[in-house]
């Protein structure tokens, strides 16, 4: 599903260049459920982004559902983006003035979905994930946990092949927390493929490979057997 | 989609309160200004257009030029109009004289009614087919055919007959003629060159004249319009100069030219003498109008600052859109969705701001302007089409802007930093101080030019003067007497008359200065006097002596002259002058006296020869004394006016008694300059408290962004001194720039609005060292406010931020 070869980002500022990420090289197979994990400042997000496809590499090859997206423009990594990923933050970064609903009806809209179908979608993914009761709540009016179950719905509402969820439990208590990794885990048994970076052991410990990055380049791959 | 965005629009509205008011209160404020100026300006457009053959209407006019001395009339001789209809008629389809016998009030009487009518004429049979005012009762066609016959408007109709039918009643015309109305029409727009209450037929004259009207091609009152056939008008002028040959008199020949004016150019390029009435300005338009657009700027500019303001609430939105396959263009229509609304909004609040001004203005401006105008289609989608355009307009630069966000930055606040230093939103801030600024400037200078000439040294004293029109009364037949019996009146100093407002108009005279050979006859401008007439005006006499009413030779042979005139005709000095022949109507006259040249009309013209004449043949002192002029006590004047009331009720048995003082006729000549600089500060206010508006916004914004560092430094010790001084240093930068920018601009600009007088204010820099100042103070002002909020916010709050 996802493949890069000597993956290399270089940030350049003024006077300073900084390599975020040095030749990295993996795959990621359909249904998988991937974490990676490393310090602060190892490329972890750097890398999530390009997986993302919120931004390019500088060198190397980033090939996605087949696509060599390397060096695609903006709009077409927009429109592959749309279709095929749903992400979850750590900050949740649902919109304030929309509601529940809205928020989770977003990615449809831009879709281009009819209302009706967008409606119906809306209301099952808010079922699935118990907060159906709050949907014309904003979400200033909701506690962590349920913002972030908004978020996951939102990013599933859309039906993507990949969930790319960045520190998904990292603003949340343990119960939440926890309630959260749940639903990837549901998502990823049904076929989603989930790319998670976390500090958290506990967290990663739902995946089925860690992706350990440091400095960044790919320390080690641990395969885990859950 | 579509419910979307207004949703998110309205929403954001709701939830940023503080920023969502400023903006639609600038734009509110700009479109209500921009419509009202907007309305004016369709208003002073919209002269004369009510006439149906407007377009081929066209008003004779005569320039007499005798070398640099002499007249532009708006009016001609009586037998012009009609000898060019009978000369030239497949090109002249109508012609009309409009008269009004050269005096400013008419007595108007019907039983026990009397009023003194201003806006009383004499016209042809054939006006009404030239200008179609709408009859309610008559024809127009036939109305002034017979002699003694008046049109009179609705108004007119019920303030002397209630509301009964008028038609076929009679009001009496200066206790002489019983004038029989034949026609009521609707009241004359308040958007006509001229206006008037009553029209009696020309024909009605030819007794008073002896039987015919004047025949003379030199006295030249009346207004002359002719219905040109379409297109024939160049061709027409073409033909003038062989039809002055074969008319005009030999002495006048070489001087006189005639030329057609479109009525519709009368009423803002017309600056004739003897017009009917004052008209406008077309520059004073165009200085309102870039007023009014630049107004209209700087509230899209506030706008610009204001969403760019609130770009930090909005990054995130825009990342997580854009994240979850939102596209650019998407952004943009949505940002220009919300300006839109905005603007509707803002327009909503614009026409209730202008219901409620509407009155306010029009007393202002001397309009009737009223907002029922929008019930037209035409208006109503201008007006929406203004705000469309400037929702757009001011969507534009958000647009762009905030849909450039790339939505990793936008998760991490790293607009807020790229934002701060936008070299874009410096220049929009220079732009709104640099207009300010201009303003400023330019206002001040209106203001004081106006002040200039209304307090200008004009060569003679304005102030005390007591003016009654004393036109075809009795005391016109024996002034001396009535002078006579005021001057027992302590408190009245001096007293005089003439025949028109010294200082405000005049006419000219024939005359044959000595050495000149004998047809070659002088229009000099001349006013026709009594007595005392330097003494009531102290006028200076710089040679000879004042007319004395012991010389009674004075009247028939003595004339008074200025110094200017000295020099048009090349004499010395003025001592030299003395004795020097003019011949005129009268005969012979030798000046007896060389007075101080004064300002004969407004100083938008300069000074030239001018005569001071008396003139004694009992019919032509009853025809030339209009006004007499009483100067009085600076102390009693009031109680003089009541004196003066009842020393003219015994003179003037049931003719309503009028005065007015001197200085506030004066005042009337820059009534167009005292409407431009009330509108040009009105404006100018509002354009500086819009710009206010915004900086303060953006001001707010960049102390928000600096929150955290504001914390730290107070938390280092910093003071608040030292925190304005960091908030406000760019802003002073910034003014500086705008200085260093509307200085040139507006030196020239005001080098331009100079020009137009021949008497100009010098240039006030101190007007420029106030608008500078003022640029300044109040960035210095909005900053140091922002500044103190900032820092007495509590430090472990702040630095927690982000």
């Amino acid at each position: 599903m996802i493949k890069s070869v000597d993956l290399t980002r270089i940030f350049l500022t003024e006077e300073v260049e900084t390599t975020a990420l040095r030749q990295v090289n993996f795959n990621i197979e359909q249904g998988e459920f991937v974490a990676i994990m490393g310090p602060s400042g190892c490329g972890k997000s750097t890398l999530l982004n390009i997986i993302g496809l919120l931004d390019n590499p500088t060198k190397g090859k980033y090939i996605f559902l087949d696509h060599d997206v390397t060096n695609s423009s903006e709009r077409q990594r927009a429109k592959l983006r749309k279709q095929n990923i749903g992400f979850v933050f750590q900050n949740f970064n649902l919109i304030d003035e929309l509601t529940v609903f809205e928020n989770v009806e977003m990615p449809l809209i831009y879709l281009g979905i009819p209302t009706k179908e967008r409606k119906q979608r809306v209301e099952e993914v808010l079922e699935q994930m118990q907060i159906s009761h709050r949907k014309k709540h904003f979400p200033g009016q909701l506690s962590g946990g349920q913002q972030q179950r908004v978020a996951v719905a939102r990013a599933v509402v859309s039906n993507p092949k990949l969930i790319l969820a960045d520190e998904p439990t990292g603003n949340l208590d343990s119960a939440n927390g926890e309630e959260v990794m749940n639903l990837l885990s549901d998502l990823n048994r049904k076929g989603t493929t989930i790319i998670m970076v976390t500090h958290s052991q506990r967290d990663a410990e739902f995946s089925h490979r860690i992706i350990r990055l440091f400095d960044g380049q790919i320390l080690v791959e641990n395969f885990q057997s859950n | 989609m579509w419910l979307n965005y207004f949703k998110i629009a309205c929403r954001n509205l709701i939830k940023h309160k503080f920023y969502a008011s400023l903006n639609v209160i600038g734009l509110a404020i700009g479109i209500a200004s921009f419509i009202l100026i907007w309305l004016y300006i369709l208003d002073e457009l919209s002269y004369d257009r009510h006439y149906r053959k407007a377009e081929n209407i066209y008003r004779l006019v005569n320039v007499y030029d005798f070398e640099g001395v002499g007249e532009n009339s708006a009016s001609s001789p009586f037998p012009v109009a009609w000898t060019l209809k009978n000369d030239y008629p497949g090109m002249v389809e109508n012609v009309t004289r409009v008269f009004n016998r050269q005096v400013p009030r008419t007595l108007i009487e019907h039983n026990d009614k009397s009023y003194n009518e201003r806006r009383f004429f004499f016209g042809d049979s054939t006006f009404f087919k030239i200008f179609d005012v709408p009859f309610i009762y008559g024809d127009p066609y036939t109305a002034l055919n017979e002699i003694n016959s008046v049109v009179i408007s609705q108004s007119a109709a019920h303030k002397y007959f209630g509301d009964s039918v008028p038609m076929g009643k009679t009001i009496r015309f200066e206790k002489m003629l019983d004038l029989k109305v034949t026609g009521v029409i609707r009241d004359v727009p308040g958007n006509s060159h001229f206006q008037f209450d009553m029209m009696a037929s020309l024909s009605s004259l030819r007794k008073m004249y002896g039987g015919s009207l004047p025949k003379t091609w030199v006295w030249n009152p009346c207004w002359t319009y002719l219905l040109v056939e379409p297109g024939m008008a160049d061709k027409l002028e073409a033909n003038f100069p062989a039809f002055i040959q074969k008319y005009f008199y030999d002495a006048e020949k070489e001087h006189v030219s005639l030329y057609l004016q479109p009525l519709l150019d009368i009423h803002l390029k017309s600056t004739l003498d003897y017009e009917i009435e004052p008209n406008g300005n077309i520059s004073y338009l165009y200085i309102l109008g870039s007023i009014a657009f630049f107004l209209l700027i700087i509230a899209i500019i506030n706008y610009f600052n204001l969403a760019t303001a609130t770009s930090a609430n909005r990054a995130r939105e825009i990342g997580i859109k854009k994240v979850f396959g939102a596209t650019r263009v998407q952004l943009m229509v949505q940002f220009l969705t919300e300006s839109l609304l905005m603007a509707l909004i803002a327009l909503f609040i614009a026409l209730m701001l202008i219901e409620f001004t509407l009155p306010t203005f029009n007393v202002m401006a001397g309009k009737q302007i009223h907002l029922y105008r929008f019930t037209n289609a035409y208006y109503l989608l201008g007006v929406i089409g203004i705000a469309t355009l400037t929702g757009l307009l001011a969507g534009t630069y958000p647009a762009f802007f905030l849909s450039s966000f790339n939505p990793i930055d936008s998760f991490r606040g790293k607009i807020r930093k790229g934002a701060r230093s936008g070299t874009a939103r410096k220049a929009l801030v220079v732009i709104q101080f640099v207009v300010s600024i201009i303003l400023i400037i330019i206002t001040l200078n209106i203001f004081r030019q106006v002040s200039f000439m209304k307090n200008a040294d004009t060569g003679f004293s304005k102030q005390d003067i007591l003016l009654v029109p004393i036109s075809n009364t009795m005391i016109s037949r024996n002034f001396e007497g009535f002078k006579n019996e005021l001057l027992q009146n302590p408190h009245v100093k001096s007293v005089t008359a003439m025949d028109d407002i010294l200082g405000v108009a005049h006419n000219t005279h024939e005359f044959r200065p000595e050495g000149l050979p004998d047809d070659n006859w002088q229009f000099y401008p001349a006013l026709v006097v009594r007595y005392d007439f330097l003494k009531t005006f102290d006028i200076k006499l710089l040679a000879g002596r004042d007319y004395n009413e012991s010389m009674k030779t004075d009247p028939e042979k003595g004339m008074l002259i200025n110094e200017a005139m000295v020099k048009h005709l090349g004499w010395k000095s003025n001592q030299e002058a003395l004795g020097k022949r003019f011949s005129s109507l009268q005969g012979e006259e030798r000046v007896i006296g060389v007075f101080t040249n004064f300002n004969a009309t407004s100083l938008h013209q300069p000074v030239g020869p001018f005569v001071l004449n008396i003139k004694e043949t009992p019919g032509v002192i009853r025809f030339f004394l209009k006004y007499a002029a009483i100067k009085v006590d600076p102390g009693s004047r009031q109680e003089v006016v009541h004196f003066v009331e009842d020393r003219w009720d015994s003179w003037e048995k049931g003719r309503p008694f009028e005065y007015s003082w001197f200085d506030h006729e004066l005042a009337k000549l820059y009534a167009g300059e005292e409407i431009l600089g009330l509108l040009a500060l009105v404006l100018t206010m509002i354009i500086i408290f819009i710009a206010a508006l915004g900086l303060y916004g953006l001001v707010a914004f960049m102390a928000l962004q600096r929150t955290r560092e504001i914390g730290i430094r107070r938390v280092m010790g910093a003071t608040e001194f030292s925190l304005i001084k960091l908030l406000s240093v760019e802003f002073i930068w910034l003014v500086i720039v705008a200085i260093a920018i509307a200085f040139p601009l507006t030196w020239l600009l005001i080098d331009y609005w100079r020009s137009y007088f021949a008497y100009a204010m010098p240039l006030q820099w101190s007007s420029f060292l106030i608008g500078g100042l003022a640029a300044f103070l109040l960035a210095m002002f909005i900053t140091t406010v922002r500044a103190l909020v900032a820092s007495k916010a509590n430090p472990v709050d702040t630095i927690k931020y982000e």
